[in-house]
């Protein structure tokens, strides 16, 4: 069975699939790849099944192919045959902050709770990766290739649709016009926990913590300081901050994949008809 | 018992139960609907997580209908029951007497003496936010977190106690330690404490 071996793990590389659902009643975060809808675009390229695992990196993630596959990276949209002992570069596309490898037969390693995904909350999944570490490539699915080429699926995008949020009642009567009128610029506190934004702060009229409730992906956290937070795929299951908005869910990859220091913006669709 | 209903985006709502309704037993009613992919018990509320497809508002108003039906009759399941053997040599179990204007051995038996319901989940796999805590050993969280504390502590904070699953960071008092291993992926169910579980506390 071919295998990738790592070279070089990168930065904060991590094995990801569709994630992990039906355990956030017991704090396990839903995890799986921070941009979901090109991880399923690469598995479609390589022809594997829905739920199969691929790598996702910030960056620099160098591999060596152990025996021939066939793979599909986010900075290539197109599959493309990898012989033994090549070496394949990861790195995030152009303008965007995550890239992606999917191998055709998926990243086969044992699922932890029905996934593949590792959750950098709780650690739970595959550990960390490291150099000389070789991650088995499964078999063959056996189906055909019937995209071999795809287009680019909104890279650069930068204006996310949020729907109100359900405790628009903790802010200030403005706080959701401010929300989709400002340009926030995407703080250097990125992880797949959350992406924190900076801006003019959102006014609360309501002080101190809710009781924990819920956490949906692309909610729109607001702490004290009036700094909106969007969760991302490792959040909590439960928390104590208000949330102003959600982002919608086909939206939150634009989210995701904004670099520190660039910018944001989100609209809501009753307000922009 | 009055329900808020709490838009969540498109895929979720939120329903706010009124203060003393039975949240787990809201939880339970929802959790039989087809509408519904997941739910998440909070300390006040439930998050529902919906199937694809249908429409949104509809879906709101037959999750209202599914609670109305339910009440009085969705009594929850009690009977999961665990008991945790903890040795109380914990770091703040000095300074939690002193704030609570008890002795430490006032601190241990009462909160050995109290019978706790898991409330809900968060914060890490297995974290369970148990109610049912002395009044007397009520403290805000402590000023600035650990950075590190180790599994099995058991502790306490704004009216809650808890048992951390696994080594992490966390601002809550220590007042003991268990070695029962709350959380194992591999492990069914994985959590040995999940919303409704009842707790007693044992002393070694």
């Amino acid at each position: 069975m071919s295998a990738l071996e790592i070279v070089d793990a990168g930065w904060s590389t991590t094995i990801q699939d569709a994630g992990r659902s039906g355990y956030a009643a017991i704090g396990v975060p839903p995890s799986g790849a921070l941009d979901g809808p090109t991880r399923d675009l690469l598995r479609r390229l390589v022809g594997n099944p829905p739920d199969a695992a691929v790598l996702e990196t910030a960056g620099r993630l160098r591999l060596r192919a152990i025996g021939p596959c066939t793979i599909a990276l986010s900075s290539e949209l197109a599959p493309r045959a990898v012989n033994d002992g090549e070496i394949v570069a990861v790195d995030p596309a152009r303008d965007e902050l995550w890239g992606y490898l999917a191998a055709r037969g998926g990243i086969d390693v044992p699922p932890v709770l029905g996934s593949r995904s590792h959750d950098t909350l709780s650690g739970l999944g595959p550990p960390t990766l490291a150099a000389e570490q070789r991650l088995p490539i499964g078999p063959d699915p056996g189906t055909p290739v019937i995209v071999d080429q795809a287009a680019v699926v909104g890279a650069g995008a930068r204006r996310a649709t949020v729907w109100p949020g359900p405790r628009l009642d903790w802010f200030a009567a403005d706080a959701l016009q401010q929300l989709v009128t400002t340009d926030w610029t995407v703080s250097a506190d990125v992880s797949r926990v959350g992406v924190r934004l900076d801006g003019p702060p959102l006014r609360r009229v309501v002080d101190g913590e809710l009781p924990s409730e819920g956490l949906v992906t692309g909610a729109i956290q607001v702490p004290p300081d009036g700094r909106p937070v969007v969760v991302l795929a490792d959040h909590p299951t439960t928390g104590g901050y208000p949330v102003i908005a959600v982002v919608d869910p086909a939206c939150v990859r634009i989210v995701a994949q904004r670099r520190p220091g660039s910018s944001l913006r989100f609209s809501v669709p009753t307000l922009h008809p | 018992m009055t329900v808020r209903l709490l838009p969540f985006g498109p895929a979720a709502w939120l329903l706010e139960v009124e203060v003393g309704g039975d949240v787990l037993a809201t939880a339970t009613a929802l959790a039989r609907s087809e509408a519904v992919n997941e739910v998440v018990p909070g300390a006040c509320t439930v998050l529902v997580h919906l199937a694809p497809g249908g429409d949104y508002d509809a879906i709101g108003r037959h999750l209202l209908e599914l609670v109305a039906r339910a009440e009085g009759r969705v009594v929850d399941d009690r009977s999961h029951v665990v008991e945790l053997a903890v040795t109380y040599d914990g770091e703040d179990l000095a300074a939690v007497a002193d704030a609570c204007s008890l002795t430490t051995a006032e601190v241990i038996s009462r909160h050995t003496n109290a019978t706790y319901r898991a409330a809900f989940c968060g914060f890490a796999p297995g974290f369970a936010y148990l109610t049912g805590l002395d009044p007397a050993l009520e403290l805000p969280r402590r000023p600035t977190p650990r950075t590190r504390l180790a599994a099995g502590s058991v502790a306490i904070a704004a009216g809650y106690s808890a048992v951390y699953p696994t080594a992490s960071p966390g601002g809550w008092h220590l007042i003991g330690h268990t070695d029962a291993v709350l959380f194992a992926a591999d492990r069914d169910p994985p959590a040995l404490i999940a919303p409704g579980t009842t707790v007693h506390f044992v002393p070694t």
